[in-house]
């Protein structure tokens, strides 16, 4: 694998991908492996059955959700500089970027950019703002039929209730920036991509 | 690696690296180099790393250094030798840019050394600082000269880089192979080292102490893991608790802690009484108390008699009756009958230490709960999935525990919002309870009246079924219609679902205190007759040896031989109340064991097979409405199971096979109520999470071990035990064995020691002085107590002030 995929990745997208990313040689040419043995059809791009192919995706209940987040709008296959860009928001933060000071532009694995990642899982309509509806069909996905459509409103209304600071009665980013303050969403949802 | 922006280098201050000894550094050097090239070729470093401290270490750490790819160029500054920080070989410790420029680009850029590989590098900082200013000052390290203070702490700071190292390494994600590599440098360094800080004579004792601190430090942890593993039915209990909620669960979890804690009694038990008697003590069949009487001898083998636990199970280890008084047995001497006695009154002392002990440390968990109620919906809907799942089984566990967790939270809020009439209430509360007193105290006459009338009919012969077992069947009846009865009246009171099942649990817990009376009392009536008996018997028998000893010297015509003994299935027996309690109690809990078994069989299982397959062919949907499947009862489980204990605990004395019996019954239990629980019920309508600690239940095994621990301590004090079965036969009183033991076996100082302790002029002051210990120390806890809610308090202040500001 490793032969033939390095020879479809030419260096200049390599450089590319490292600038926009921020992830190294041997990562780009690792994650690179990983998405040539994903993609079956072998033409370069990925589809939604590939990505259901992979177990821990398949059991998740908000797994179409995370596949849809790969898929740039109304398109149907991702080529690899799609993959890598949805996969930097998962590169552990790094001290010397806390560093950096913020006059160039957030990198993608910033703190903000990993929760507005995960705001938009359940932002469906892409309003900037989680409604009730879009809660209950996310609480309809984790618990299936097992508690009943009141009691989940119920529950909707409470989240709402809970995280809405300006009274639209509506979850904006950062209400939801606030509500997940005290969650170490840095550790949580980083993945240490080997070198 | 972004990360790595070296630009150190920056001034190479040289520390004071003049005492450097230029020998050790070339070696190192060289070392380092030839470490290094195998790492990645990058041999800029290779002269920087000449510690002053010509620290043999620092190859190491050169070694790892040479691990961190693309050390970009370390280029200047390598001048100074400066500290070598690096040299600590932090390999895995990842320093920041700053630390770097504090060695001074001691040319050291060892600042690759900390195999920065996107990791933070917090620590590294303070490390970084340290090994700058400590890194001065070439100690000569590599030759085991005395070092100066400079050098060992130096040194020491090394080591604990190296140890950190070694503790991290797993987190780091690098490949296996270069993780190996700097782990058994680290560990090399270590290991030379460490010993080495002992100063000068001492060190071979010092590296002594570290070497067995170390290997104890990791067997106390394999020890640990090897008990976790040991844990059993973990996944069980896992399981139903993911489909069933923590409530359901908390049920198994006493299950098991009782299993555990029986075990424990049965190992006593068998050890010290049943197997010195069957090891060492005379056989079935030598003695008359070890015999089947002739007159009972042909039907001793019955199917039915055995069912009954008479015939040859009575005359067997598993009672009282079969042990042997001799006052020690076997070559090791071994005393029977005080070990006899230590191990009934062991059995309680150890049920009551680990009972309270678990109490205690229960208590501790139910403490502060921390974390209030923010965001409990919104966390739980945002955050509760778990990521890392890929076993289809797991998720499907985890899927279910969601579901049961929203039902718990759902079920508290609606608790914390109800606010009605209170008054109504309140009144509606007092109703109830009256009911219930009303409800109890009938039940409480009846039984009276029912053994009074069966006191009555003892003394007749021509009984009816019906009137042999009048009392078995109303308590019975009594124990299956009052708890639903207590339910449908308890939802007058309204109160929250934890709340109610302790409610419950108390008033079953009072009826069924009914019963256990009902049974004392028959008891005792039995024990009393046979007490009387047992004055005419052992004169009769007396009489009967007598004879049989005329007879015979009548009939042999020859005074001087020695009539051979009788057999012993002639002599005639006392009726042996001991044993004949110790039927009653195993009957009873064998009879339980049955009861509940069925129940389960029945109750459950076959309605949920009916439910199911005749919900094709009837009019009304059974699933939905009645009968539908069946819940788990948690309260009347759990109050079985702890009356069941209480009986265990009053026959064990009397019958110590019956720990035995019980461990093999709470292990099927184990199994067939997992089973049952998982095929046949379903979860709560409303389901709720058990309070944190599980003191209620243990409350009530401390009530029942109290009430069953009374009549034996009675039964030893009082009763004159029988004269021709057990191992106290022949004493006035079963606890004269010990002031046997003392007189006898004990120096006779030690008989002294104790009639003086026996004083009560001494005892009355302990006692007086215990009472102040327990209020002092209840005052102390109060205090802590009061000093916990200001705290919490003070808390929430804080948390409401950020929130506005």
């Amino acid at each position: 694998m490793g032969s033939r995929a390095s020879t479809l990745l030419r260096e200049e997208e390599i450089e590319e991908i490292k600038k926009e990313t921020g992830f190294s040689h041997s990562q780009i040419t690792r994650l690179y492996s990983r998405f040539s043995s994903l993609d079956k059809g072998e033409n370069g791009t990925l589809s939604r059955e590939d990505f259901q192919r992979i177990p821990e995706l398949a059991i998740n209940p908000l797994g179409d959700r995370i596949i849809n987040a790969f898929f740039p709008e109304s398109e149907d296959q991702v080529n690899f500089r799609g993959f890598m860009r949805t996969l930097a928001h998962f590169r552990p933060i790094e001290d010397n970027e806390k560093n950096k000071d913020h006059t160039a532009s957030e990198p993608l694995n910033s703190r903000t950019n990993k929760l507005l990642f995960a705001f938009r899982l359940y932002d469906l309509d892409r309003d900037d703002k989680i409604s009730r509806d879009e809660l209950l069909q996310v609480l309809r996905m984790m618990v299936g039929v097992n508690i009943s459509d009141e009691q989940l409103g119920s529950i909707a209304d409470r989240t709402i209730q809970e995280a809405d600071q300006n009274g639209d009665s509506s979850i904006s980013f950062n209400e939801f920036i606030k509500v997940l303050e005290k969650v170490d969403v840095e550790q949580k949802m980083s993945i240490r991509f080997l070198h | 690696r972004g990360g790595r922006g070296r630009g150190k280098k920056a001034a190479s201050e040289e520390e004071e690296d003049e005492d450097e000894v230029p020998a050790p550094r070339g070696r190192r050097g060289g070392n380092r180099k030839a470490a290094r090239k195998g790492k990645d070729g990058d041999d800029e470093d290779a002269d920087d790393d000449d510690d002053e401290d010509g620290k043999g270490p620092k190859k190491r750490g050169a070694g790892g250094r040479g691990g961190r790819g693309g050390r970009g160029g370390r280029g200047g500054g390598r001048g100074g030798r400066g500290g070598k920080k690096g040299g600590k070989g932090k390999e895995g410790d990842e320093e920041s840019e700053e630390e770097e420029d504090k060695k001074g680009a001691k040319g050291k850029k060892k600042g690759g050394k900390k195999g920065k590989d996107e990791e933070e590098d917090e620590e590294e900082g303070g490390k970084g600082d340290k090994g700058a200013t400590g890194k001065k000052g070439a100690k000569g390290k590599g030759k085991e000269d005395s070092m100066s203070e400079g050098e060992m702490a130096k040194l020491m700071e090394e080591v604990e880089e190296k140890k950190k190292l070694i503790a991290t390494i797993r987190n780091k994600p690098w490949r296996m192979r270069r993780r190996l590599t700097h782990l058994r440098e680290s560990q090399q360094f270590v290991d030379k080292f460490e010993g080495a800080l002992g100063k000068g004579k001492g060190r071979k004792w010092y590296a002594y102490k570290v070497m067995m601190k170390k290997k104890w430090i990791k067997f106390q942890r394999d020890f640990e893991n090897f008990r976790t593993a040991c844990i059993p039915w973990e996944r069980k209990i896992k399981e139903v608790e993911s489909h069933f909620g923590s409530s359901v669960a908390s049920y198994f979890i006493f299950l098991r802690w009782m299993y555990g804690m029986n075990l424990v009694l049965f190992g006593f038990t068998f050890g010290l009484v049943v197997i010195p008697e069957v090891l060492m003590g005379l056989p079935y069949g030598s003695i008359p108390r070890k015999t089947v009487p002739r007159a009972e001898a042909d039907s001793a083998q019955d199917y039915s008699v055995l069912m009954d636990f008479n015939g040859y199970c009575k005359y067997s280890v598993l009672f009282y009756g079969f042990y042997n008084n001799q006052r020690t047995i076997g070559l090791l001497q071994f005393r029977l009958p005080l070990s006899y006695l230590m191990v009934g009154i062991g059995t309680f002392g150890y049920s009551l230490m680990v009972v309270i002990r678990t109490m205690a440390k229960n208590a501790d968990v139910g403490g502060g709960d921390g974390e209030d109620g923010e965001f409990t919906f919104a966390w739980k809907m945002f955050t509760s999935w778990d990521y890392l799942i890929g076993n289809a089984e797991t998720a499907d566990n985890k899927y279910a525990s969601i579901t049961t967790s929203f039902k718990e939270s759902i079920v508290d809020e609606q608790e914390n919002q109800k606010d009605e009439n209170i008054h109504l209430r309140r009144f509606l509360r007092v109703l109830a309870n009256f009911m219930i007193i009303c409800s109890l105290g009938g039940s409480g006459y009846l039984i009276y009246f029912v053994v009074k009338r069966s006191q009555e009919f003892a003394s007749r012969d021509d009984l009816s079924w019906y009137e042999k077992n009048e009392v078995m069947i109303i308590m019975s009846l009594l124990g299956l219609v009052c708890p639903p009865l207590f339910e449908t009246i308890a939802e007058l009171e309204e109160y929250h679902p934890r709340i109610a099942l302790k409610w419950q649990l108390g008033r079953i817990f009072a009826l069924f205190l009914g019963n256990l009376y009902t049974f004392l009392f028959a008891l005792f009536d039995e024990v009393n007759t046979k007490l009387e008996l047992e004055g005419s018997i052992r004169n009769a028998s007396l009489w009967n040896m007598k004879e049989y000893y005329a007879n015979f010297t009548l009939n042999s015509n020859d005074t001087e031989a020695t009539p051979p003994p009788m057999h012993p299935s002639d002599i005639i027996r006392g009726p042996c109340w001991e044993t004949g309690v110790g039927i009653e109690f195993v009957k009873l809990t064998v009879s339980d064991i049955q009861v509940t078994y069925l129940t389960i069989l029945i109750g459950d299982f076959a309605r949920a097979v009916i439910v199911r397959f005749l919900n094709y062919c009837w009019c009304w949907d059974l699933e939905a409405g009645f009968p539908s499947y069946g819940e788990f009862d948690i309260s009347g489980n759990v109050l079985g199971l702890v009356f069941n204990q209480g009986m265990i605990w009053m026959g064990a004395f009397y019958a110590p096979g019956l720990v035995g019996i019980n461990v093999l019954r709470l292990l099927s239990s184990m199994y067939y109520q997992c089973w049952a629980v998982m095929a046949t019920n379903v979860p709560h309508e409303r389901v709720f999470k058990a309070s944190k600690s599980n003191n209620f239940y243990m409350g009530l095994l401390l009530l029942i071990l109290f009430l069953s621990l009374l009549p034996v301590v009675y039964t030893i004090m009082t009763l004159p035990p029988s004269f021709d079965c057990g191992p106290f036969s022949g004493k006035a009183k079963m606890f004269d064995v010990i002031m046997e033991t003392i007189d006898l076996d004990l120096p006779a100082f030690l008989g002294t020691l104790f009639s003086y302790a026996a004083n009560p002029g001494l005892i009355i002051p302990a006692v007086l002085l215990m009472v102040l210990a327990i209020y002092y120390l209840n005052s102390v806890s109060e205090a802590y107590q009061g000093a916990n809610m200001e705290l919490k308090k003070k808390m929430q202040m804080v948390r409401l002030q950020q929130k506005k500001g």
